[in-house]
């Protein structure tokens, strides 16, 4: 129960920090943190206007998506507390849970027949395909090495004691960020806040929606951040208790905004060619992990 | 007992007999009864197997052969239950798909009295036990079915992939038969049990191999998948279904059968198939990703699935050979779903597609679209099926998938360094597997329903017939089933698979695991509940807003027509792109010329080819028949020159037998 309080709380701040970020580092004074979290509630407001062209899917499809980041974040667990749900195996159906989600936002956008929307929902497919790999090398890693099967168990038992594990963590954290920027849209892989929709990827895909539908997307958007900030939070907490844990939680979320609003305004986004490459090497230092557990392990005398 | 046996075939022969006599329009309806009536019995012989109660029969055939044991364990029970509900359901659906086209009777008698064979000999190979009678029933199967796929004979590419798969099925009953002749040349017996004594006294993995290669043809694994893509879309929909849905997995219970007669080397083995089964995976669901041609999709995307049964039978085996219960249930229990699981989904996704091919006329997914607006359930069948075939919460798919996953991480505790190096590798390959599925079945389903239509069709579409319809409804019925109570089944595996290997009649380690799979369900039923509750609080909110419809956001662009629409080709580009080494596509297209400032009308035409069929298959064909030149002489259509070869035979025989040189 606990990390679900503490994601929503740090959803709530984590995009206007991104946000905020920016506009520092481009010399502006930029929106109050509230902002997006305004802006969703005013969306809730509004009315809509849909596609003559959509059906029943386009409708559908921000509901489930919603529904999929919700019980995505259900699954995880904070430091010794666990998820609402923890299961063996319960990483798999946070995968999967998400990829419905995914599934649901992609038909959505090829429903309203719109060719920029289209493409963007091509490339959404594309790229979360690349990027589960990488998910699951190193959490199948991560289960070698603290020898459990569910989330918590696996956190709760990695020790970081010598050097090589603070190197593990810090490539897994280095995985799990770039996962999350994939899989929110985010810099290098994606602008949001390109001006052109043939360069967009999941801002594309959202063009037609309006209304308490769009209010849904963003604030799964949102959530989606804080869970996988959550992840990596994971990654140093173990065991240590709750009056340690519950401010260094916020704190690393804060660390990770700032960082993520950093790479936005000093990066450029990748080539759209170069995009996959960027991902499948992801996968590549996932099993740059997998091969530090078996050193760990010592499974290769 | 044995009476019923003997109905079921009399009742067969009966009615291929009456279907002569019945007038065109009730050809259908009869081959449903007596469908419904094999099955009926069929699934009664099956029923007591499944809480673990062996049916042992044997059946007099003749002094060459002597008695024939025919044995229903769990296992046979558990694929002759879902034969009987996919071909009922296949023979259901054949009703309303063949009423739209007007037919000869000559030729629905022919169609309906091979679907009423198939059905039983289907049955059949998984209630013999001897090898000689197996075979025969085999190829009963193989051969009704290829009859059944040339069903529209007056095309010349259905006549071809129906020669192709002919000649492919004969190339697996030669392996098939190798293998029981080796067991007979051994043990001097071809029933099922010498096949236990030859793998106790002798080296398990080539005869292994040797059964694997035959049924491996029939289910698909790569590199012997060639027949699939091609069979599939030439058959007519409810063929394709049943095909795909069962005939391909009786490659599974064979492979399934020879396992429970292994007696060693199960780790080599089971690394083999899994490997092989991850490539397979991968392979078959990468080219259906790339098809425009729905049909062959689903027939590639066959492929996958089996790739993943696979995953779950290597796990099986390395569960044994390592003395895991654990894996052993994971594997093969994950595996059996699977089994069930896909010949549900895959069945109703090809009626689903049969009948947008009824409409429209065209397995082209690229002149479709929109079809969501004038054939509704059918899109929503769809749906379904694209849902759960991915793999997908919180349908069947991820049922089955989720204990295969689990199956591969308990492996990735093992102590073994390569097959840690294995599994890790497998998880990753499968965790790529659901990515690309999730790939190709956004694009069919948005491609073809989804948009606006992309052609003009000769006629409009409409939402088909019930009687096309209400087979499906069950299809998704029994997903669900599957989908939110599938400890009830796993339950079921579990008996069969505590018959398969006495080793593991402990089933107490393995309680944790079906209380997981248990929990499953619950979670995905809480999923659907989140759904809904955010569904209801929308609708709540939406009744007080302003609901407007208007064109497409066009980005400034005021006259958009539905050939802008991205296209299925355009949605797998960049995946094609990236494996162009494995996807290879073929262009033929005439360039422009330097100086020609007015372009005339040209042509531009791409098709992906199947790799292994391109650089393994068609060169060796091509060998084969180079030198099979030389022999053509044989074969010269003179027929004195035959008459002279039975001459020379007969002599032959003859003066053998008087010099005692053959008795």
């Amino acid at each position: 129960m606990l990390s679900v309080l503490l994601i929503v709380i740090a959803s709530i701040f984590f995009t206007g920090i991104i946000i905020r970020t920016k506009s520092l580092a481009s010399g502006r004074k930029g929106p109050g943190i509230m902002q997006p979290v305004l802006d969703v509630i005013r969306l809730f407001r509004k009315g809509v206007v849909y596609s003559e062209t959509t059906s029943f899917v386009f409708q559908i499809a921000p509901t489930i998506y919603f529904a999929s980041v919700i019980m995505a974040m259900l699954v995880v667990p904070f430091g010794q507390s666990r998820g609402v749900l923890s299961f063996n195996g319960d990483f798999i159906f946070f995968a999967y849970v998400l990829a419905l989600g995914k599934f649901f936002s992609i038909i959505a956008a090829m429903d309203t027949g719109s060719s920029f929307e289209g493409m963007g929902a091509s490339r959404e497919a594309l790229y979360s395909m690349f990027a589960e790999p990488a998910f699951f090398i190193l959490m199948g890693s991560l289960a070698l090495l603290s020898g459990h099967t569910s989330f918590q168990e696996i956190f709760a038992a990695l020790h970081i004691g010598s050097q090589i594990s603070y190197a593990l963590a810090a490539l897994a954290t280095f995985v799990l960020l770039m996962i999350a920027m994939i899989e929110s849209s985010r810099m290098p892989i994606d602008d949001p806040k390109t001006h052109l929709e043939l360069t967009m990827i999941h801002e594309v895909m959202i063009l037609d929606n309006s209304g308490f539908d769009l209010g849904l997307i963003f604030t799964a958007g949102y959530l989606k951040f804080a869970i996988y900030g959550a992840l990596i939070v994971n990654l140093f907490i173990g065991v240590i208790p709750y009056q340690y844990a519950i401010p260094s939680f916020f704190a690393i979320q804060f660390v990770m905004a700032v960082a993520i609003g950093l790479i936005e305004s000093f990066m450029a986004r990748f080539r759209m060619s170069h995009n996959p490459q960027f991902i499948v090497a992801l996968t590549s230092v996932s099993l740059l992990i997998f091969f530090g557990v078996l050193l760990i392990l010592q499974k290769f005398m | 007992m044995m009476e019923m046996v003997n109905v079921s075939w009399i009742v067969t022969l009966l009615a291929i007999f009456v279907l002569f006599f019945v007038p065109s329009g009730f050809k259908a309806y009869t081959a449903a009864f007596v469908i419904l009536v094999n099955s009926l019995i069929t699934s009664w012989l099956a029923f007591p197997a499944l809480s673990g109660q062996v049916v042992e029969l044997s059946i007099f055939a003749g002094t060459f052969m002597g008695d024939i044991a025919i044995r229903i364990d769990g296992l046979a029970a558990w694929f002759i239950l879902i034969i009987n509900f996919t071909s009922l359901t296949g023979v259901f659906y054949g009703i309303g798909y063949l009423k739209a086209y007007t037919n000869p009777a000559p030729k629905l008698t022919l169609h309906w009295s091979l679907f009423i064979l198939f059905h039983l000999s289907m049955v059949w190979v998984c209630m013999l036990q001897n090898g000689f009678a197996f075979l025969l029933a085999w190829e009963l199967m193989s051969l009704t079915s290829m009859l059944l796929v040339i069903f529209d004979h007056n095309k010349a590419q259905t006549l071809k992939a129906g020669i192709n798969y002919l000649v492919q099925m004969h190339i697996s009953v030669v392996f098939l038969t190798i293998g029981f002749i080796w067991v007979y040349s051994s043990t001097g017996s071809f029933s099922f049990e010498a096949i236990r004594s030859f793998f106790q006294s002798n080296n398990n993995i080539w005869l292994f191999l040797v059964f694997f290669v035959g049924f491996g043809l029939k289910a698909g694994f790569i590199p012997l998948h060639s027949w699939l893509p091609h069979a599939h879309p030439a058959a007519p929909s409810h063929i394709s279904g049943v095909m795909s849905g069962v005939i391909v997995k009786l490659g599974i219970y064979g492979i399934f059968r020879i396992i429970t007669f292994l007696n060693s080397d199960y780790i080599i083995l089971g690394e083999i198939i899994l490997s092989l089964s991850v490539l397979t995976g991968i392979y078959g669901i990468l080219n259906a990703s790339v098809h425009r041609d729905f049909k062959r999709m689903l027939a590639y995307c066959t492929i996958e699935n089996i790739g993943i049964i696979g995953i779950g039978i290597g796990i099986g085996l390395i569960g044994i050979g390592n003395g895991s219960p654990v894996m052993y249930y994971l594997g093969f229990g994950g595996a059996l779903l699977h089994v069930l699981n896909h010949s549900l989904f895959k069945s109703l996704l090809f009626y689903s597609a049969g009948s947008v091919y009824q409409q429209c006329h065209t397995r082209d997914m690229e002149q479709l679209g929109g079809l969501i607006k004038s054939m509704p359930k059918t899109a929503a069948i769809f749906l379904v099926g694209a849902v759960a075939i991915g793999g997908l919460p919180p349908f069947n798919g991820f049922v089955s998938e989720f204990i295969i996953y689990i199956g591969l991480i308990e492996g990735i505790h093992s102590n073994n360094l390569s097959q840690i190096l294995l599994f890790v590798l497998s998880l990753a390959g499968l965790s790529v597997i659901g990515g690309l599925s999730v790939l190709t079945f956004t694009k069919t389903f948005g491609v073809i329903f989804l948009g606006q239509p992309r052609t003009a069709l000769h006629h409009k579409p409409r939402e088909v017939s019930k009687l096309m319809l209400v087979p499906q409804y069950i299809i998704i019925v029994l997903m669900l089933s599957v989908a939110f109570i599938p400890h009830f089944y796993m339950q079921i595996i579990g008996n069969a698979l505590m018959q398969m290997s006495p080793l593991f009649a402990d089933m107490n380690t393995i309680v944790e695991y079906a209380n997981m799979i248990q929990g499953i369900s619950l979670y995905s039923l809480l999923l659907i509940g989140i759904a809904a509750t955010v569904w209801i609080l929308r609708s709540i909110v939406m009744k007080q807003r302003i609901q407007r419809t208007a064109a497409t956001w066009g980005c400034g662009y005021v006259a958009p027509n539905s050939h802008q629409q991205y296209t299925g080709k355009s949605f797998s580009k960049p995946l094609g792109k990236i494996l162009n080494f494995l996807l290879i596509e073929r262009k033929h297209f005439e360039e422009l010329n330097p100086g020609e400032i007015f372009p005339e009308k040209r042509s531009y035409v791409s098709h992906y080819h199947d790799f292994f069929e391109r650089n393994l298959i068609d060169p060796l064909i091509s060998r084969l028949n180079y030198s099979a030149n030389y022999f053509s002489f044989i074969q010269n259509g003179r027929v004195q020159s035959y008459v002279i070869y039975g001459i020379v035979f007969i002599l032959a025989m003859f003066i053998l037998t008087v010099f005692n040189i053959v008795s």
